[in-house]
């Protein structure tokens, strides 16, 4: 690996590798392919979240001119997916959710599918559905999902965590304060740009099915989708076209992916699925919804000395990957600030809602809010500036946390330092009790796994790098790109280390016939994982490349530099062109390729059944302080201000950090003041941009990043993970820096304007009341 | 959504297509913003958009003086609006109504006539013409011309009193009163996000006030708290002869009270009644106080 003094390309902003064909429209999503005799697929989704379903009548649809193929549940032969496998593609007896699928048409265009989903008769017997997850756990109450595996007491539990460290009892006697509250969170969505897309070809000669997907996990969506289609998964082919926002909402695998499918293996023609907006509101995932209970303390020094945590989370009818946060939202609560003592207990509750999935933080954002908030109101019963109390219980380097956790490198007190110093925090902001206007201010931490997060087999990501006769460079690297700049940042790791020049190096990267395995993307492990995997990768081919210019150069040296397209003998002042060794070794004795692959696995750890282990190969830190005007008459928050320090390990790419820093605040804004799915009896009420508040570019603040760098041995040139973070605090500090301007508590996201004027009017108890 | 298209390229063309189209189902389509999504949902047969953006009418497209009056053609988009001098001027109302409009996108097609004719509860442009007191010059199918003030336009929820055959040409706005020395004018609109919001309270206001400091004309509208957009007439008639710079807060208050006593908000998705009312009245009292910050 280059020396950190003398990078070239890496720490410089070189733009985006895709950003030109994106710009430019020529980038190739899924929604832009088109195969040949390609059909189009709908789906019939259920009137009632919550009913039996006594009769299928799918004789006049069939009827329709340009119609090729319905199916319905009986049709096929498949198993449940999810991954407890208590979700059915395709629902028989009953449906238990607003977006369950009852039938699929494959038909010649768009508008005759669409047409014969209207010709299916469906007969249900509607239920009361259940959509509180503690009316749910009331044992009258009937079981919800029947392939629940019945592992817990409760019928409608699916999934429960336990964690715990230290001595409660002793703490609690150890403290000068307690604070209990209930603080609930809402159902937001990711809302790509992309809507929800798949292409299957199915080739009836070979057996071989092809699907053009968006998933963030290709080789697990491998796997998942042979199981559910009782195939082989080496006869799928997974290629991701260009993607249009994950943000984890691609992790699992949806019921409409092996539908789509399911059509073209009947069908044997390739037949695509496109969600239109509404539909993508209603059938992709949505962040988890939780009623989290937590009581602290802090001692009379301010020390925190237990933190006690329940959390009912609403699951929905059926199980995602979004049933784990708990992993992390246990570590936000174990381990962010030092803590002596913590109790966890997270329950993953059924319900007649639409099932949650994941969202970049994973279970982060909605413990954070809890945390930060309980650290305010412990500051302010103590007497103590909330940046005090944060200084004071910092987590630090070399500190070993009560889950296991091993923090080698730690920027968590600089973070805080600098957004405190920066934003000035501690400037005594007298409010005036009069005046329209009023300003606030709140501080908020994050902690994240920074290095890959073990919670599969393997964490690990496979790389093979080759450079041709002429000198480019291709690296073909399991792991993908989902418009986070993960192209770019291999390509700089190549180019600095390889000394070619960026637009000599070619990502491959979107085939699994093609590219090596890797977990997916997520956990914000990609530059982690995938550039620790590259610098391998070259390493190795490095010992080749060496070996053949030390006999070209005739040199006495083993070790040489890669400048400018040439290998250096520094010491000898000899050089020769990086494609002739390439030449010379292909076409000279003993003809070998240059070429390596290499293998990266994070030197993480799984962890035990108490959860306890070094989850991942390094730690990411961020603190946030946000600045508001609150305007009385409205109830607008207006954000002034927001100051960031994030552990960022190294700035591998400056742009590419900008970028990520700004969206994930806005999506962070977003989450605190205005973006909320709401439901009314299982029905979604707002399905579209209309009226689900997603922010945009007008809505960004001035933001004030500021890059803490601590180098971490683990990472690439000391790079940790970066992208989920600055999402996870900000709702936090926004919520403090309200509370801060009104004196009044929030106890729930997102802070409408219209929450916040009925809290301040209470508070008031104005006289013009309506 | 499938339907025919007919494209006129003149006044003449367009009074001559919907004479041809006056017994058959057709819509006008202007710069569509709204009548797609309407279309979107609603698949009728048949149907034609007689599709006037096409209509190559200097009057018609543009807002011109005409004896001290500003008249404004009703194709018009929100754009144009924003960059008339003479709006921004004298009617800082229809300014920033415009200006809010959706997106610097949307504002490009979006028509004043197309925000008139939707007769949307919450339009945002309406508002401020109900408070300028605007007046509709509307054409039917035999090229016959009359006008109304758009005070008496709107009939009902997203009804008006245009009939079948007929379109809106264009709208003309008095000059300002020859003794108003300055004038206070302003729109509120009240939302979530900062550009593509719907607005969930809008609040226009037209105040004119005559070198003593007399308030001489009052014009006040509000939006989305009620089925259509309301004029403020008890609240505009308790102004007049006041002085703007020594209104009592009992004054302030009432004048507010005055303008929420025409509001009849429902709960929905977007807010509640309550919400609606109380910020109608704050946001109203906000256009009187003096120390109005920001
Ligand atoms: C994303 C988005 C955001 C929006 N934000 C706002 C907002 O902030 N504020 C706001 O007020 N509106 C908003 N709108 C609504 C819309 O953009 C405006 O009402 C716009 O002014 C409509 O103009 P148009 O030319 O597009 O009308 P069209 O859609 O072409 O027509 C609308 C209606 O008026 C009729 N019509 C049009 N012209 C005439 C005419 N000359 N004579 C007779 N009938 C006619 C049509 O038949 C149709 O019924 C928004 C719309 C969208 C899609």
């Amino acid at each position: 690996m280059g020396e950190l003094n003398k990078l070239k390309v890496i720490g410089t902003p070189v733009p985006k590798h895709d950003g030109k064909i994106r710009a430019s429209g020529k980038a190739v999503y899924g929604h832009d392919i088109k195969l040949k005799d390609m059909l189009y697929g709908a789906i019939l989704r259920t009137e009632h979240p919550c009913a039996t379903i006594e009769k299928i009548d799918i004789s006049k649809a069939l009827k329709l001119k340009g119609v090729e193929c319905i199916i319905t549940a009986k049709d096929i032969d498949v198993n449940n997916i999810g991954y407890k496998r208590d979700h059915p593609i395709l629902k028989s007896n009953e449906v238990n959710c607003e977006r369950d699928e009852i039938a699929a048409v494959a038909a010649q265009t768009k508008e005759i599918a669409i047409k014969a989903l209207q010709l299916i008769k469906v007969k249900y017997k509607v239920k009361k559905g259940i959509f509180d997850p503690f009316e749910a756990l009331d044992l009258n109450s009937p079981k919800i999902n029947s392939f629940n595996s019945g592992k817990f007491d409760n019928k409608n539990i699916a999934e429960v965590f336990k964690y715990s460290h230290g001595n409660i009892e002793e703490e609690k006697s150890k403290s000068k304060v307690h604070i209990k509250r209930r603080f609930t969170l809402p159902r937001v969505t990711h809302a790509c740009l992309g809507t929800s897309n798949i292409s299957a070809q199915y080739d009836k000669i070979s057996g071989k099915l092809l699907l053009y997907s968006s998933t963030q996990v290709p080789f697990l969506y491998q796997r998942d989708m042979a199981h559910a289609l009782k195939m082989n998964p080496s006869d799928i082919r997974v290629i991701q076209p260009v993607i249009g926002g994950g943000f984890g909402s691609k992790l699992d695998m949806y019921p409409f992916e092996p539908i789509c499918a399911l059509l073209s293996i009947k069908t044997g023609k390739p037949v695509q699925i496109i969600y239109s907006r509404k539909e993508e509101f209603l059938a992709s995932p949505t962040r988890q919804p939780m009623i989290i209970d937590i009581s602290c303390g802090a001692d009379k020094n301010g020390s925190f000395t237990y933190r006690d945590i329940k959390i009912i989370k609403d699951n929905g009818a059926y199980t995602s990957w979004g049933a784990t946060t708990p992993f992390v939202i246990m570590q936000a609560f174990s381990s962010l600030y030092k803590v002596a003592a913590c109790n966890f207990e997270a329950t993953a509750v059924y319900t007649n809602n639409v099932f949650a999935g994941s969202f970049r933080g994973y279970g982060n954002p909605q413990a954070t809010f809890a945390l930060e908030r309980m650290i305010d109101l412990l500051a302010d019963e103590l007497k103590m500036s909330k940046s005090e109390i944060r200084l004071k219980n910092a987590n630090f380097k070399g500190e070993i946390t009560g889950q296991g956790l091993h923090y080698d490198t730690c920027g968590h007190k600089e973070c805080l330092e600098t957004v405190i110093n920066k934003s000035n925090f501690n400037k005594s902001t007298k409010k005036s009790k009069e005046g329209r206007y009023k300003k606030g201010i709140g501080l908020a931490s994050m902690l994240h796994v920074g290095g890959g997060a073990k919670i599969y087999r393997s964490d690990g990501c496979g790389t093979t790098v080759k450079i041709d006769p002429y000198g480019y460079c291709t690296v073909i690297s399991g792991s993908n790109e989902i418009g986070q700049g993960s192209e770019t940042v291999l390509a700089m790791i190549a180019s600095e280390e390889l000394g070619i020049s960026l637009e000599k190096i070619k990502i491959i990267n979107t085939d699994t016939d093609i590219k090596p395995w890797d977990v997916g993307v997520h956990a914000s492990r990609t530059s982690f994982v995938a550039g620790n995997s590259l610098l391998g990768a070259i390493n190795l081919l490095k010992i080749k490349l060496n070996k053949k210019a030390k006999e070209l150069l005739d040199s006495k040296n083993d070790d040489f530099n890669y400048e400018n397209g040439c290998i250096i003998d520094n010491t000898e002042d000899k050089s020769i062109n990086l494609d002739k060794v390439v030449r010379e070794m292909h076409f000279s004795e003993p003809n070998e390729l240059a070429i390596a692959s290499y293998f990266y696995e994070p030197s993480s750890q799984f962890q035990d059944k108490e959860f306890k282990g070094n989850v991942s190969g390094s730690y990411a830190f961020a603190s946030q302080a946000i600045e508001v005007e609150v305007d009385t008459y409205t109830g607008n928050v207006n954000i002034l201000n927001v100051y960031v320090a994030q552990d960022v390990g190294k700035v591998l790419n400056p742009l590419l950090l900008d970028g990520q820093i700004h969206g994930g605040i806005l999506q962070g804004i977003g989450y605190a003041v205005s973006e909320e799915m709401i439901y009314k009896n299982g029905i979604l009420q707002n399905p579209n941009f209309h009226n689900y508040k997603l922010l945009t570019a007008s809505d960004i603040p001035q933001i004030h990043f500021f890059p803490i760098e601590t180098n971490d041995k683990q990472g690439p040139y000391g790079a940790k993970g970066v992208g989920e973070a600055p999402l996870i605090p900000t709702a936090a500090a926004i919520a403090n820096a309200v509370c801060d301007a009104l004196e009044v508590e929030f106890l729930e996201l997102p802070l409408t304007p219209e929450r916040v004027l009925k809290a301040f009017n209470n508070k008031k108890k104005l006289i013009h009341e309506f | 959504m499938n339907f025919n298209i007919e494209i006129p390229h003149s006044i003449d063309e367009l009074v001559l297509t919907l004479n041809k189209f006056k017994n058959k189902n057709y819509r006008i389509g202007a710069g569509c913003t709204d009548l797609l999504m309407e279309l979107k949902n609603n698949s009728a047969s048949n149907l034609t958009i007689i599709n006037i953006s096409q209509v190559d009418d200097f009057n018609f497209n543009n807002v011109k003086l005409s004896n001290g009056n500003v008249d404004i053609g009703a194709n018009t988009t929100a754009f144009k609006i924003c960059e008339n001098e003479n709006i921004l001027e004298n009617y800082k109302t229809l300014h920033e109504a415009a200006l809010n409009l959706a997106s610097a996108q949307i504002r490009q097609v979006a028509t004043i006539g197309g925000n008139i004719c939707t007769a949307s509860p919450s339009g945002d442009l309406i508002c401020a013409l109900m408070a300028l007191k605007a007046q509709l010059y509307i054409k039917n199918s035999l090229g016959e011309n009359r006008e109304i003030s758009i005070l008496d336009f709107y009939k009902g929820v997203r009804k008006t009193d245009l009939k079948h055959g007929e379109f809106l040409s264009h709208l003309s706005l008095n000059s300002n009163n020859k003794n108003a020395f300055k004038t206070k004018s302003g729109f509120i609109k009240i939302g979530t996000r900062k550009s593509m919001e719907c607005s969930v309270v809008s609040l226009a206001y037209h105040i004119q006030i005559d070198k003593k400091g007399n308030i001489i004309e009052t014009g006040l509208a509000f939006g989305a708290s009620a089925p259509i957009v309301k004029y403020a007439t008890r609240a505009c008639d308790f102004l007049i002869g006041k002085k703007i710079d020594s209104l009592s807060k009992t004054e302030i208050d009432t004048f507010a009270k005055l303008v929420v006593e025409y509001a009849s908000p429902i709960d929905d998705i977007r807010a509640t009644a309550w919400y609606r009312k109380q910020v109608l009245f704050n946001i109203s009292k906000s256009i009187l106080e003096k120390n109005i910050e920001k």
